[in-house]
Order: C-alpha cells, then sequence, then structure tokens
C-alpha cells in the first residue's frame, strides 16, 4: 500500500466510525435493536448501555485514525470490534457493509502491523 | 441529516489534512506535496502563523469546533438556533480567511501549496452544503 492509498483508507475509515457514533447517539434504542437477543442476555449491562459504550469506543478510534496516533492499535480495535458486531448482529442486508469497512480496517492494522525490530508505537 | 453528514465529512477531511500538517511541523519534515513543490515555500512563510498560532493549529481547532457542532445538532443537545448560527458564522468567516489566504499564495507568497488550497476547498464546501439547504441543517 503506498502513501496515499494508506491516509485515504485511513481517513475514510474514520469518519465513518466517528459518524456511527454520533448517530448512535442520537437515537440508542434503535441501534441497541440490532443485538441479537443471545447477545443481550450475556451482556453485564443493558443492550442500551452497552451501545452507548460502543459509540464512545467508535469515537475514541475514528479520533485516532482521523489524527494518525496510535493507528495500529486503532485499526487493530477497528478490526476486532467489527468482528465482534458481525456476531452479535447477525446476517442481513447490509452485513456486506460491515464486511467491506473490516477488510479496509484489517488492511491497516496489517499494513503497520508490528516489524521484528519492535512496535509500532516505538517507531 | 445528508447536509449535517456532508459538513461533519468536509470538516474530518479537514481535521486530518491539518493533523497531518501539525505531525509534520512538529517532526520538523517537510510535508508531501501531491501537487507542485512550493508547499514548503508557503508554509514556512512569515504568513504562516496569522492568527498568533501556526495556521493549521488554527484550523485544527475550526474544523474541530464544527464537526462537534455538526454532531450536536445530530444528537440534539444545546439550542437548534444558536449552534446553527455559530456554525453559518463559522463557515462563512472560514471562507473570507481561505479567499485571503488564497490571495496570499498567489500574488503575495506568489506560490501555491497544495494543502493550503485543499483546506481552502474544503471550507468552500462547506459554504457550498450551508448555501444549498438554505442556511437551515435539520437533523
Amino acid at each position: 500500500m503506498n502513501n496515499y492509498a494508506f491516509h485515504v483508507l485511513r481517513a475514510g475509515l474514520a469518519m465513518t466510525f466517528i459518524w456511527i457514533g454520533v448517530l448512535i447517539f442520537q437515537d440508542p434504542a434503535g441501534w441497541a435493536a440490532f443485538i441479537k437477543p443471545w447477545a443481550a442476555d450475556i451482556l453485564f449491562v443493558s443492550p442500551e448501555r452497552a451501545i452507548m459504550g460502543t459509540a464512545v469506543f467508535d469515537i475514541l478510534v475514528g479520533v485516532f485514525l482521523l489524527v494518525d496516533f496510535l493507528t495500529f492499535w486503532a485499526s487493530l480495535l477497528a478490526s476486532l470490534h467489527l468482528i465482534s458486531v458481525l456476531a452479535v448482529a447477525g446476517i442481513d442486508a447490509i452485513t456486506v457493509r460491515d464486511i467491506g469497512l473490516l477488510a479496509g480496517a484489517l488492511a491497516l492494522a496489517v499494513f503497520l502491523w508490528p516489524s521484528k525490530k519492535g512496535l509500532y508505537l516505538l517507531k | 441529516m445528508t447536509a449535517l453528514s456532508l459538513l461533519f465529512t468536509m470538516a474530518a477531511l479537514g481535521l486530518s489534512e491539518t493533523a497531518y500538517l501539525i505531525k509534520k511541523r512538529r517532526a520538523m519534515e517537510a510535508p508531501v506535496c501531491p501537487v507542485g513543490e512550493d508547499c514548503r515555500a508557503v508554509l514556512s512563510s512569515k504568513y504562516s502563523r496569522l492568527f498568533f498560532v501556526h495556521n493549521e493549529i488554527a484550523g485544527f481547532v475550526f474544523y474541530a469546533v464544527i464537526s462537534a457542532i455538526a454532531s450536536f445538532l445530530v444528537i440534539g443537545l444545546g439550542s437548534f438556533e444558536i449552534l446553527n448560527l455559530i456554525l453559518d458564522v463559522l463557515v462563512f468567516a472560514g471562507s473570507a480567511v481561505s479567499i485571503f489566504f488564497l490571495y496570499l499564495q498567489w500574488k503575495v507568497i506568489k506560490a501555491w501549496c497544495f494543502w493550503c488550497v485543499m483546506s481552502a476547498l474544503t471550507i468552500f464546501a462547506m459554504a457550498i452544503i450551508i448555501l444549498s439547504v438554505g442556511f437551515k441543517l435539520t437533523p
């Protein structure tokens, strides 16, 4: 991946993550409905509270990606988060969009994967 | 909603650009100029610091405030009228400052900086979005 492609993908993913976080804050109950009943049953908090936590997480990951700070960790967490979304939200008509986002986040994480010399953070 | 999401996208683009320039200045590295070679001439000129801080820092704060206000309007936090007014004033003041910066590059510094022109275009796009909805950004 060249430098320009990296920045385009990073900024694009960042905008998506932050905006999703904002939209969750706008309608937490509506977004909580996406959580499958089996997943809601194993939560320690109410689905609405869990989805609010997700919104904070999305915004933080998005901001880190946007300003290119701890980008490896942000993209890795974004990938893990999207995998969990695919697991708890089930398969529906918009699943393909999450798969696209997951591929983008994974591409960033793989691109920035720590080398043998040390962690990306320490470079 | 669509206008606000577009406005937010533009502000996030601006945040990303200015964060890149801040990072490069802190590392004392020259930013990459995707088009032309004059970025350094503009970014190291005496006009790179107009409001007592470097322009990219002022720009970062500007874009951060715009994105925050767009988010507040969507979530429904604060007074809709006041936030709308602040957003309109900020974007049109930003457009005026951008026109001034374009004039400086064209006539005074006589060099064009890709990132500065991109930032100006981003702010003009925001102004067009606001004009296209008649100054009413409804969530």
